[in-house]
Formats: structure tokens, sequence, C-alpha cells
């Protein structure tokens, strides 16, 4: 029992902390927090069992098709809901056009694909298994993007310029470096890590257009307990999350394991309103 | 002509849009078509109205939450489903015997005035963001507690809605019954909004740092919002479970709570017709787009993208044809001086205000060094240095910004370094800022009046139901502005939207704004950059006659003629340091300020 | 020492610009010359930095720019620099959280992947002090060391006109000479240089020409060499007020 909440809250840990990342490559590129990251983890999904299920394509082509998907969606709200208004002056826009779009697509999808929970396929033929693919899948990725970043980041010119925007956007473009390009493939990047977490994490989730308000929520909680833009502290937070909510369900059963981890995120973040590895805000003045 | 004696006339304004009747009019085409509806509408239409008038009950208070004081509600269905459900259960006569309707309707008011404060509370602590995230999961929370307690609310089964008695049982008695409600509902935010409280929250949105300069008290302020809106959220709730007739936590999506929020924006910020009119078209449009549920959101969502790209003012700001008029092209501010007697009455001795070797640091970097400074009422003191001497860091010291590692600021025996920045507006301590902080969507006249908040008399109950003390505030208040936009020189801008002032302008409207707490001491960060040589010449005029009208001006500037224009006194900073004081003429030939100004 | 008479490098008509609302440089004339040092000075509030930022597209402009005979309107910092004209902003703004190599790397982002290591090489070699700790962290470096990483960045590319915006602010006078020294260099080899700094004296030292720039206009234009410069600043800063009507 206990090899079961520890396996299963770890994967789903895996898919929040995914989510988180996907947050937080949004938001050091832009200094700002979009509400797509949830939906980009429920097109994933339903990508995957759209190109797999529904139309038959091998596993490897859906796969890369929902990764497509994910980057497509990335630049797309660049470009409709984070460019424009990062110009303006307007602190609170972001919010709105980030929301408007993450429920258009949430939308489009409900219409599209019906409000019903689908299948997901099975992705490898493998036997089943107490520590079956559906759980080790989404470690997998996890691990898989952790280590693919820190190669980016610290190998790559490319990861420089992302770390540079990220740290001074000012002197970033003031030394020459194409800052709407490297935004742009920013969010790209955001839309590739969220398609990844609900592919991966599919089997676990299903193909479910419900699912975007679900991850929204849970995949920030690693984000506001990490420290914005931490992505070691997403990590970490996540897998706690994950394993937090499990052993709740296990212990309390269903609604109040959602009440649990809701009262004990809220009191943390009001402990420590910059989450636990955070840092606090500047010069207002 | 000369402007600054007849000042500007008015263009001949077609009667639809003189400000009176371009208000009125929507407001009374929707009271007919309210109030008439049974008699030209439908059964299935007086449904659809009903539910309107529910929705805006939320929506109404919702509104001065997130339209006015900008805090970010997503997840305010929550107070929609607990109204609604403790009003179902509690005269659904199972789980405890049933009360009256009416009285439930009471008790789920006070649940959601609780709840209200408790969803809200963590916004005084979060950012922006972070509060729109967990009011989500509080929508979610509840919405999983009504399926799980089954034993109470009938989990997924549901609870049979109340039923309210005559006249209001029957179809259309019921919609009165919600239009009544509306109404009220409408009538008191429209009172809040036109009160010190509604601007107190746009200028807490807007700006934060001038909202507290005047002594505006966020905490509290919120609180009473908070309360406000959640019972009227819950109300709406109540009503809403009678027009289901039944209810099943399915009703309560988080579709619907944003839906709420969306219809507050597309209705556009700091109004209350503009989320009124969002409110009709959220309800309205199911009926027209096509049969899916999700087309409708699909299209509000697409129709929010649209207004925040190309019209983040709404609808308030598609139908504000009074700001749409051409504004004088050559407008100059003429100051008149001889009316700040008025606005400076001393009535009490007001002390001096010295700062005692202050010292601040952060990180490694000493930004005041082991400062003295004393501003003396009737004088002005000049602050000068180059980039990075501390200055504007001088002035933050003493409004409260920053905490010095050593050293005080004290005036009259209070030791101000051990007060919030708040309490500076109650000891008649004014400040402007660097970079005009105003409330863009309001009125110059309003702005202004922001910063005679505190001088109010009435409660925020008083004015939602606009009591004696409300109207007397908001005349007297609107009468002492008006006298500090004649003083500055902008009386004829007064009702212009304050965005559409030239920079200049509005350095003069934050001084006006200064003016409202009939200063004992005046703080003025950098006042002259950005404005003409002329312009220059009657801030200084004012600034004199301030001094002479008994405050104690301390001018932090660039502007080297200025300074040593207007000052009594001047004291230079290099380095966190004071490197010499004395009269403009003694600091001019000093030989160390003038490398050390020229060479910064 | 050339004012050429033919046509500057860098030619500046009518140049306005500000923040929002704020308008701050009111038609500027400015010509600088290929292999010119010329200095900027004014008072805090002035435009200095305004007008460096507008010149390298950082902030928008009205008037007209031309940099090596291409007209600059519409470009931003990165069309700048690849025309020849670098902008090394106020405050040694380098990323810190990377090493000093990376910091010039990112310096070379756009030119061909082959040359970016020599061009490298080529920049610390101005700077041995920060040479040796290429594989530091930038923020292990001292103020004074991070400025002349910051100056390094803009060696980097090579510039035909480098701007720097006040470089000796902060630093001690030991690490001030150090950037001067480098400043010499650059204007023997040829590149152009146009200086913002505070410290006049040093300033006029090294440089063929000065502007001096008070409430967003040009009040002063002259050669180093000139009699009485230093009177006629003092009186160009002071008097502006005065004599404006």
């Amino acid at each position: 029992m206990l090899f079961s909440i520890v396996v299963s809250g770890v994967a789903i840990g895996c898919v929040y902390a995914l989510i988180g990342i996907a947050y937080n490559v949004m938001f050091s590129a832009s200094r700002v927090f979009s509400f797509t990251a949830g939906t980009l983890g429920m097109a994933g999904g339903i990508l995957g069992a759209l190109f797999i299920l529904k139309l038959g394509l091998p596993v490897w082509a859906g796969f890369l098709l929902a990764l497509a998907g994910g980057a497509v969606l990335g630049v797309v709200t660049e470009i409709l809901a984070v460019r424009p208004v990062l110009k303006s002056l307007d602190q609170h826009l972001y919010v709105l056009s980030t929301l408007a779009l993450a429920l258009i697509v949430q939308q489009f999808a409900a219409i599209e694909w019906g409000t019903d929970a689908q299948p997901f396929p099975r992705l490898l033929n493998l036997e089943r298994s107490s520590f079956d693919q559906t759980f080790w899948l989404p470690m997998l990725a996890c691990a898989i993007t952790i280590v693919g970043l820190e190669m980016l980041y610290r190998r790559t010119l490319l990861g420089h310029a992302f770390l540079a925007i990220a740290e001074d956007n000012y002197a970033a473009r003031a030394l020459g470096l194409p800052e709407r390009n490297l935004r742009m493939a920013s969010f790209a990047l955001a839309g590739v890590i969220g398609a990844l977490s609900g592919f991966a994490g599919g089997q676990m989730l299903l193909a479910n257009f419900d699912i975007a308000t679900q991850l929204t929520f849970y995949g920030f909680v690693p984000v506001a307990l990490g420290g914005m833009g931490n992505n070691r502290g997403a990590v970490i937070a996540g897998l706690v999350l994950g394993l937090f909510q499990q052993a709740a369900n296990f212990l309390v059963g269903g609604v109040f394991s959602s009440v649990a981890v809701f009262v004990a995120f809220i009191l943390v973040l009001l402990a420590r309103p910059e989450g636990l590895a955070g840092v606090a805000l500047g010069r207002r003045v | 002509m000369d402007m600054s004696t007849t000042g500007i006339r008015p263009a001949r304004a077609s009667f639809l849009s003189s400000p009176a009747v371009s208000t009125a009019l929507p407001w009374l085409g929707l009271a007919i078509i309210g109030s008439t509806l049974p008699l030209w509408a439908g059964g299935y239409w007086g449904v659809i109205a009903t539910r309107a008038c529910i929705y805006w009950v939320l929506v109404a208070g919702l509104n001065l939450l997130v339209g006015f004081a900008g805090q970010l509600a997503i997840g305010w269905v929550a107070l929609l489903t607990l109204g609604a459900y403790i009003t179902a259960v509690l005269t659904a006569g199972q789980a405890v015997p049933a009360l009256d309707p009416y009285l439930a309707l009471a008790i789920s008011a006070v649940a959601g005035a609780v709840f209200g404060v408790v969803v809200g509370l963590p916004a005084l602590r979060l950012r922006t963001f972070y509060f729109a995230i967990t009011t989500l999961g509080f929508a979610t929370i509840v919405r999983q507690i009504a399926l799980a307690w089954s034993t109470v609310t009938g989990g997924g089964v549901g609870v049979a809605g109340p039923v309210f008695p005559e006249p209001f049982d029957s179809q259309w008695g019921f919609y009165y019954l919600c239009l009544i409600f509306a109404a009220i509902c409408t009538w008191m935010t429209i009172n809040i909004a036109g009160s010190r409280f509604g601007r107190a929250l746009t200028a807490i949105r807007d700006a934060e740092v001038a909202a507290e300069a005047s002594g505006i008290a966020k905490p509290r302020l919120l609180m009473a919002v908070f309360v406000f809106s959640g019972a009227t959220a819950a109300v709406a709730g109540g009503l809403f479970a009678s027009l289901q007739s039944y209810i099943t936590p399915d009703a309560f999506t988080t579709e619907l709570s944003v839906l709420f929020f969306i219809g507050v924006l597309i209705g556009g910020r700091g109004s209350i017709i503009g989320p009124l009119l969002g409110t009709i078209l959220l309800t309205v449009l199911p009926e027209f787009a096509a049969p899916l549920v999700a087309w409708s959101t699909f299209l509000y969502a697409v129709l929010l993208l649209a207004i925040v790209l190309t019209m983040p003012g709404g609808i308030a700001e598609l139908i504000d044809f009074k700001n749409r008029r051409p504004l004088q092209t050559n407008r100059a501010i003429v100051p008149r001086p001889e009316l700040l007697k008025r606005l400076l009455a001393e009535d009490q001795e007001p002390g001096t205000l010295t700062l005692e070797q202050v010292e601040l640091h952060f990180g490694g970097v000493r930004a005041i060094d082991g400062l003295d400074l004393t501003i003396v009422p009737g004088q002005v003191h000049g602050l000068i240095g180059p980039n990075g001497s501390g200055k504007t860091t001088t002035l933050n010291v003493i409004s409260g910004y920053y905490i010095p590692q050593n050293g005080r600021a004290v005036l009259r025996g209070a030791v101000l370094t051990q007060l919030a920045h708040h309490r500076r507006a109650h000891m008649r301590i004014a400040r402007t800022f660097q970079t005009p902080r105003i409330v863009g969507e309001a009125s110059v006249l309003e702005n202004v009046m922001i910063g005679g908040t505190i001088d109010g008399t009435g409660t925020f109950f008083e004015s939602l139901l606009a009591l004696p003390r409300h109207w007397k505030d908001e005349k007297k208040l609107r009468e002492t502005a008006t006298l500090a936009l004649s003083a500055v020189g902008l009386e004829q801008l007064a009702h212009v939207r304050a965005d559409r002032l030239q920079h200049s302008e509005l350095r003069f409207v934050e001084i006006a704004r200064a003016l409202m707490l009939r200063p004992a001491f005046l703080l003025l960060d950098e006042p002259a950059a950005g404005l003409s040589a002329d312009e220059i010449r009657r801030l200084g005029t004012l600034v004199v006659a301030m001094a002479k009208n008994g405050a104690g001006v301390l001018l932090v500037e660039h502007h080297a003629d200025l300074i040593f224009d207007i000052c009594d006194l001047v004291t230079v900073l290099n380095l966190g340091k004071k490197l010499a004081a004395g009269t403009p003429a003694e600091i001019r030939s000093h030989r160390e300020v003038v490398s050390a100004y020229l060479g910064g | 020492m050339p004012t050429s008479a033919a046509e500057p490098l860098l030619k500046v008509a009518g140049l306005s610009s500000g923040y929002g609302k704020i308008g701050v440089l009111h038609g500027i004339d400015l010509a600088i010359g290929a292999g010119e040092v010329v200095a900027l000075l004014g008072p805090n509030g002035a435009g200095k930095t305004t007008l460096l930022r507008a010149v390298s597209g950082l902030l928008p402009w009205s008037g007209s720019i031309h940099f090596g005979g291409q007209d600059l309107a519409g470009a931003g910092p990165r069309e700048a620099a690849k025309a020849g004209l670098v902008h090394v902003i106020e405050g040694h703004r380098i990323f810190t959280q990377q090493s000093v190599y990376d910091n010039l790397l990112l310096a070379a982002y756009d030119l061909p992947r082959g040359e970016r290591a020599a061009r490298v090489e080529e920049a610390l070699g101005y700077f041995p002090e920060i040479a040796e700790k290429r594989h530091e962290r930038a923020n292990q470096l001292s103020g004074g060391q991070q400025q002349m990483l910051a100056v390094a960045q803009g060696l980097v590319r090579r510039p035909k006109l480098l701007m720097l915006d006040e470089p000796s602010a902060g630093l001690s006078p030991v690490l001030v000479d150090r950037v001067f020294v480098v400043v010499r260099k650059l204007r023997e080899s040829g590149t152009a240089v146009l200086l913002v700094e505070q410290l006049i004296d040093k300033a006029l030292a090294l440089a063929d020409r000065v502007y001096a720039l008070a409430r967003g206009s040009i009040v002063l234009e002259a050669g180093t060499k000139e009699s009485d410069l230093h009177h006629r600043l003092e009186h160009a800063y002071f008097a502006t007020g005065s004599e404006q009507h």
C-alpha cells in the first residue's frame, strides 16, 4: 500500500512539477505568469489521444505531434496574449489576456473533443505491473526535462541567452540579443514541456478537457512554494505536493484530501508569500 | 483671448452628450425595460431576465472588488455556492427544521460576509497572480465539499431550492423580487463608487504609493469590500437556488466563476453601468450562440481577449462620450497662489520636522550616511546633489518607505520612523512623486479628492446607504478639491480624465492632491522634471506662496535655477552625507559644491 | 585630431526623445567623426543617458540619426551593433549568474560560430585582470571588474563607435585610470568613442571634443584644447535658466 502511494504520488508530482516548470519558463522570459500552463497539459493529453487513438498514428509520431502542438500553443500565447500587453503599463492585463486565451483553447477542446474524459492510449507494449508505465513515464519525462534544461542553460549559447533575458531583460536588449525571438522560443519551449506533462501523464489523467483547471491550480503550487522562476524548487515542491495528495487521499479520502492540500498550501503561502525559496519584493517607490 | 481670466468656454455640446444626461440615460433605459418586461416579453425571456438580475446581484459586489479595488478574485463562485446551499438547506427542512426563506437568505448573507473575508484575506499578503489562483482553489474546494457532505447537501443528488412566499412565488413575481435586489445593489454600489471609499479603492489599485501617502489604510478598506461582496454573492446564491428550483454541485462550475470575473472587465473597471451591461451580455449570449454551452463561453473569452488588446477600458470606455470631446491644445497652467490662504489655514503649532543622524544602507551600499536635516514651517528647504547622493532616498525615509538602521525622523515628539506609511497623512505631511502617480481612468477632480480621503467622517456603511454624512463629506471634499485645483491653476480641466492630461499638468494635479491634506509639511520629489521654463517659474511662485502660508517645504531637485531662486535654505548631499548647507548664495560659491554638482 | 570635413561617422540632427509623456531631449544636433573621442557632459537630468539610449535604439525617437551613411530609423540595439555602433549602458549591468567568459560569449551572439572564441579572447586582451578570472561567475567580481567586463562586452563587436555611459561611476581612481587607458588604446586603433562622464577633468584630458548638455539641449560644443573651457562649462550649466524665456 505504501509502495502504491509513493509511486502514484511521485508520478502525479512529476506531472505537477512539469507544469510548474512550464510556468517558470514563461515567467523567466517575460516576467509574467500565464494562465495557459494548465491548458498546455490538457492539450498534451488530448492531442496524444487524438493522434494515436483516433487517427491511428504510431506512438512516436503522436508524441512528436503532440509536442509540436504544445510549441505552437506556446508561440500563439506569446504573440497574442503576452507581447501586446508587455508594452502597456497596466499591471493586471497579462492575467486577463492569458486567461482569455486559456479559456478559448479549453472551450474549443470541449466543443471538438467533448466534455467527457476519453481514454488515453497505452504507449508502450508492456504488461501491466505495480510499477507500471502509467507511473514511470511521467517520472522519466520529468527527469529528461530537468537534465535537458540543465544542459540547455549550461552548455548552449541559446540557453545562456535565455538566462540573460531572465536575469536582466534591459541589459540583454542593450547588448544586442534578439530579445523578442528569444521570448518566443522560450514560450515554445514552455509549450513543449507543458504538452509533455499531459502526454506522459495521460494514462493517469486520461484525455480530458477538465484537466486544464486542475493542472492550472496544482501546477502553480510548485511555483508558489518553490519560488518564482526556480525550477529545482518547483520539482521538489511538486514531488512533495504529489506525495501529500496521495497520502491524504488514502488516509482521509477524496474530497478531504483536496481540502487538506489546499489548506496546507494557503497556510504556507501566507507564512511565506515568496515561497519557501523565493526572494522578497523589491522597492516600489 | 486671455484664458486665465475667462477660463475655457466649453463648446456647445449636444443635449445627449452633456454629462448629466449621458450618465442618466442608460440607467433610465434599463429601468424602463426592466420594470415593464412582463408587458412585452414572454415567459422564456422572463427567466433570462431573472437570471440576469441574480447574476448582477453577485457581479455588483464583485465589481467593487475586481473593478475598483483591482483584486483578481476569479473564484468568487465559491460564495455563490455557499449562499445557494445555505439558503436551500435551511428552507428544505431535511437536515434542519425549515426556516422562513427571507431569514435563510439573511443568514446566508451573513455567512457570505464572513466567508468573503476568509477568501479575501490572502489578498493582503499575496501577489496578484497568486491570489487569483488561491480563489480558484477556494471555488473548487467549496464545490467538492458540497459534493461530499451528502447528509446535509444531498451530495451529487442535490437539494431543492427555496420558494419565496406571495407575491414572489410566481414566475413574474420572483422576477420582480430579483429586480428589486438588483436595483438595491446597483444603488448601493453607485453610492460607494461616488464616495471617498470608491475613489480610495481605485487609488489602491492604480497608485498604491499615492494612496498610502494620502493616508488610505488598505487592509481595512479591502476587508469592508470583501464583506460586502461576500454578502451580495451569497444572496445571489440564495436567489439562484430558487430560480433553479433544484441545485446540484454541477451548477457551480469554474467556468461560471471566471465568466462573472470577465463580465466586470468587459464592462470596464471603475464603472457600474459597464459591468451591468457586461452581465446582461453574459446572460443573454448563450441564447444567441450555438446550442453548446461551450460556444458561449468561447465567444465570451474571445470578446475578453479582443477588449484587452484593443480597448482595455471595456464597454465603459466605449460609452464614455464625455471624454471623447477634444481638449484645447495650448492650455496654460495659471496658478492662483492667493487661494492658498484658504487651504493652508493654520490651527495649531506644527513643530519642526527633523532628521537625526539617519543612516540607511542596502546590502553594502550606504545610501544615507549620518544625515541631520531640519524642515521649518514657512521655509522652502532645497535638497540637491549628484545622482545617487541620496536625495530621493531621504524623502522616502521621511515618507516611511525605508526604515533607517540608525537615527530617526521626528515631528512634534512622534518618531516618524516607527509609524506605518499611511500615518504621515494624519500628521499633515504630504508629498508628490518623481513620476506622477494618478488614477488615469478617473477625472482630475476625483484624483484630487483622493487626497482628502481621511477628512471624511462617514463610514463605509453610511456611504453604502447614502446617509446624510456621506453627502456632507462629498460636498466638502468636492469644494476643497475645486479650491485646490483653482489654486494650482487647473480648474478648467476638473472633469477631464486624468490620463488625457500632459505630463506637466499631472505634476500640478499631484500638488493639488497634496494640498487636500492642508499640509504642515510638503515633500516635493523633483517636481520640475519635464516642465517648460515658464511652468517652472509658475511652480516656483506656487511653492513660495505655500511656504508663506505656513507650510514647511522640502524640495528635492536637479534644476539649479529653481533651487537658487526660491529656496531659503539649501542642503547639498553627496554620497549620502551632507556636503554643505546654507543659503543659496553661500552654496553657489562653495567650491566643493560646484565641482561635485558640475561633476554629477 | 580629425574633426573631419568629410561625412562624419555619426550624424544626429533634430533628435527628440523621452519616456512616455515626458519629453527629455529637444532637437539635438551632434556629429562624431571616425576615430574621434568625444565627451558628453552635463548636470543630472540633462538627458545624457537618454541621448545614448535614443541613438542605440533603446528608446523611441524622432529626428534623424545616420551612422556610417546608414539611416538608423527603426533600428534597435541589435541592428546598431551590426552596423558597428555599440552602447555600453550605465551601471555595469552584466549577467551576474553567468561566468565572465559566457558574458562575453553572449556579446558575440550575432557573430559566426567559428569567430566567437577568437573575439572573446581579443576583448579579454584589453583587460588582463578579468582574463585570468574568465571562468568565475560574474557576481564574484568587484564593481570595478564588472565595469571592465561590461566594456569588454562592447569590444567583442569591434565597434566603429563605442558609446560608454559613465564608465567611472562607483570605481576607485586606479580602476578608472585602467578604463581610460583602454579608451586611449581604442582611439589609437581608430575606434571612435562617445564618452558620458562625471569626472570632467579626466574626460577632457582624454577627449578631442566636448558637448555639454543641459535640460535636453546642447548648450556648448568645443574642442578640448580651447582656452577658458572650464569657465564656459560652468557658465553653460548655471546660466541656462535665467537666459531662457
